[in-house]
């Protein structure tokens, strides 16, 4: 059984290699093939890898057996698989769905291109999620945004270029800072390994107290720019709105929720649990997460674009997850990490139903989605049940997060953190419900105009990988429990 | 003062940086965004490569015979750098080929003439 060990580093490999091979195949039908083969292959190697992980333990992957110091490790634990899963089964379902519509959505001169960048982006956040070695973690976080800013652009349309230097300026801000950190930590602990770097700064902090501090809020702000925590926000609503539909539902789900999985693993096992505790730090992300939360969901009700209104409710829903990590107990850290999965599946799935919907409207305009449901739907089912997850109906993974922060805050002794999730729920039904009930309830005239030509598009197999992804919504929700206690009991070994 | 003076290279690697940093967010023009990229990229490369020099001793290119681990410098921040460089360069390709796309759709590469012209 030993293969298995290396079976994460496969998970990264295969589609870094098939993406190689995509500019030198003419046909489009291939290329969209050798996708969905190395999503799902990659897919099932994460899989596998959890199986194997539940069974006999969290252990180190060595690249080219170098020993830690001088070779980069792969940590393979419950908390990694289980992201490196979410990430990857969001990936095969998002390149499932995309395959039949890429052409109406950026031309069908470029889908090689695009599917080798989507290929490289979902690679580098696999390695991201696994790897050991902060070098190589900033080389992911580096490749996942060029990759990413080439999908912004892919439908060549002049807002999307603007969007896409606009998010370059900011992540190039913010990697050059997380750079700066690395460098600080280097000078002092002469390592790159997370564990031996954590080893070096247990023992040499006191002496070194300032240098520290100030590389950790290095760390935090350039990976805070890239998570799209509240007011660095800015490159992300016009990102996410102006990309075409695959490039947004694949960059809101799992681009920036691998940053934060990094983040957990610099703060945690890195700086750890005891100096994060006293740098004050918690403070910061409870205060910008309760800000996020309001200002996200306030700045999406005056949006008269859907797409742009789900772009702001993201900001709202990293606010939860910055919450979580504020509260600053074990219970916090899973429910934030919870809050990554489900987000992520959640928002994947609005993102791409909401394009179905605008393409039944004929726009992305909110006004224009009025009576949609008898055009779409299914689509609009779909919709709704990823809203509803958001705004916290029981079973979906949304109710089950904030049922967890607030059980968390109150333990913490924070119960004023309550008031603060319980206003922001009801400020996503502010913008969240219209849109469900304008689309099935509303009367107007000519809603019913070409019904019989989209009654036959529906039963196609594009709504099949939507209805995967719903499934897989209400499955998380379901399996709630089992996934926050591993979390829980991974963190407690941190904390 | 003279903790300042003793790590001079550090010190002017935080400004540079800083001057990098500004010039990448303040200006407008594409090109000078670009200038700053690299200045506040270059920056992190000095501070870097300085901290893995030790003075007096060789680069780790081994020429004749081989000499003591001591006889040479620190080599693992120069080659982190190298990655640096390629990351820089590649980041650097991606602003220029948007600003080249830029051009051509707007006829500018002033990012606020851009926002005007938008409204307009």
């Amino acid at each position: 059984m030993e293969y298995i060990k290396s079976f994460p580093v496969f998970a990264l490999l295969i589609p870094l290699m098939l993406s190689f091979a995509m500019p030198l195949i003419k046909s489009d039908r291939t290329i969209k093939n050798l996708a969905l083969i190395s999503s799902a292959s990659s897919m099932a190697l994460c899989g596998l890898a959890l199986k194997y992980v539940i069974e006999h333990g969290a252990y180190k992957y060595k690249m080219g057996h170098f020993e830690a110091p001088l070779g980069i490790e792969f940590q393979v634990g419950m908390f990694e698989c289980i992201m490196a899963l979410t990430f990857t089964a969001v990936t095969f379902l998002v390149v499932m769905h995309s395959s039949g519509r890429i052409e109406k959505e950026i031309g069908s001169r470029n889908i090689q291109i695009y599917y080798l960048l989507m290929n490289i982006f979902y690679a580098s956040l696999v390695g991201m999620v696994f790897t050991n070695d902060i070098f190589n973690a900033f080389v992911f976080i580096e490749v996942s945004t060029l990759a990413a800013c080439g999908m912004v652009v892919a439908n060549s349309d002049g807002r999307s270029i603007v969007a896409a230097i606009k998010y370059l300026v900011y992540s190039s801000i913010g990697s050059g800072l997380v750079l700066m950190g690395m460098a600080f930590l280097y000078s002092i602990t002469g390592n790159l390994n997370i564990e031996f770097i954590n080893a070096e700064i247990a023992n040499a902090w006191q002496e070194y107290e300032k240098v520290v501090l100030i590389s950790m809020a290095l760390f935090v702000f350039g990976l805070g720019i890239k998570a799209a925590i509240f007011p660095l926000h800015v490159w992300m609503p016009d990102a996410y709105a102006y990309a075409n539909n695959t490039s947004s539902a694949l960059i809101s789900g799992i681009g920036a929720k691998a940053i934060i999985v990094l983040l957990v693993k610099v703060l945690y096992s890195m700086f750890g649990s005891e100096l994060v505790a006293q740098s004050g730090l918690l403070k910061v992300f409870t205060a910008l997460g309760v800000m996020g939360m309001m200002m996200g969901s306030v700045f999406a009700i005056f949006q008269s674009d859907i797409k742009r209104m789900l772009a702001y409710s993201s900001v709202a829903q990293m606010g939860y997850i910055f919450l979580g990590l504020g509260i600053g107990n074990v219970l916090g850290l899973a429910a934030a990490m919870f809050h990554v999965i489900g987000h992520s599946v959640t928002k994947a799935l609005l993102f791409m139903s909401a394009g179905r919907l605008a393409e039944g409207a004929g726009g992305v305009s909110i006004e224009k989605l009025e009576s949609v449901g008898a055009r779409r739907p299914v689509s609009l089912g779909l919709y709704s049940v990823g809203a509803l997850s958001m705004i916290g109906i029981p079973i979906l993974p949304g109710f089950v997060s904030k049922w967890s922060l607030s059980i968390a805050s109150i333990e913490a002794g924070k119960g004023l953190l309550l008031a603060a999730i319980i206003l922001s729920s009801i400020l996503n039904c502010v913008y969240y419900l219209p849109v469900i009930i304008k689309g099935y309830f509303k009367k107007s005239e000519g809603a019913f105009d070409g019904i019989k030509f989209t009654r036959r598009e529906e039963s196609q197999i594009g709504t099949l990988p939507l209805v995967v992804l719903a499934g897989i919504v209400i499955g998380v929700g379901a399996l709630s429990g089992d996934i926050i206690n591993a979390f829980s009991f991974e963190f407690s070994k941190l904390m | 003062m003279e903790r300042l003076i003793a790590n001079y290279v550090e010190v002017c690697a935080i400004m540079l940086f800083g001057v990098g940093f500004m010039t990448l967010l303040m200006h407008n023009n594409m090109i000078k965004k670009i200038i700053g990229l690299n200045i506040m990229d270059t920056a992190v490369f000095l501070f870097f490569i300085a901290k893995g020099y030790i003075s007096g001793k060789q680069a780790p290119i081994v020429v004749g015979k081989l000499e003591e681990a001591s006889a040479y410098i620190n080599p693992v921040p120069t080659s982190l750098m190298l990655t640096g460089i390629v990351v820089a360069v590649s980041t650097t390709a991606l602003a220029l080929a948007l600003t080249l796309r830029l051009h051509q759709k707007y006829g500018t590469i002033e990012l606020d003439e851009i926002i005007r012209l938008r409204e307009a």
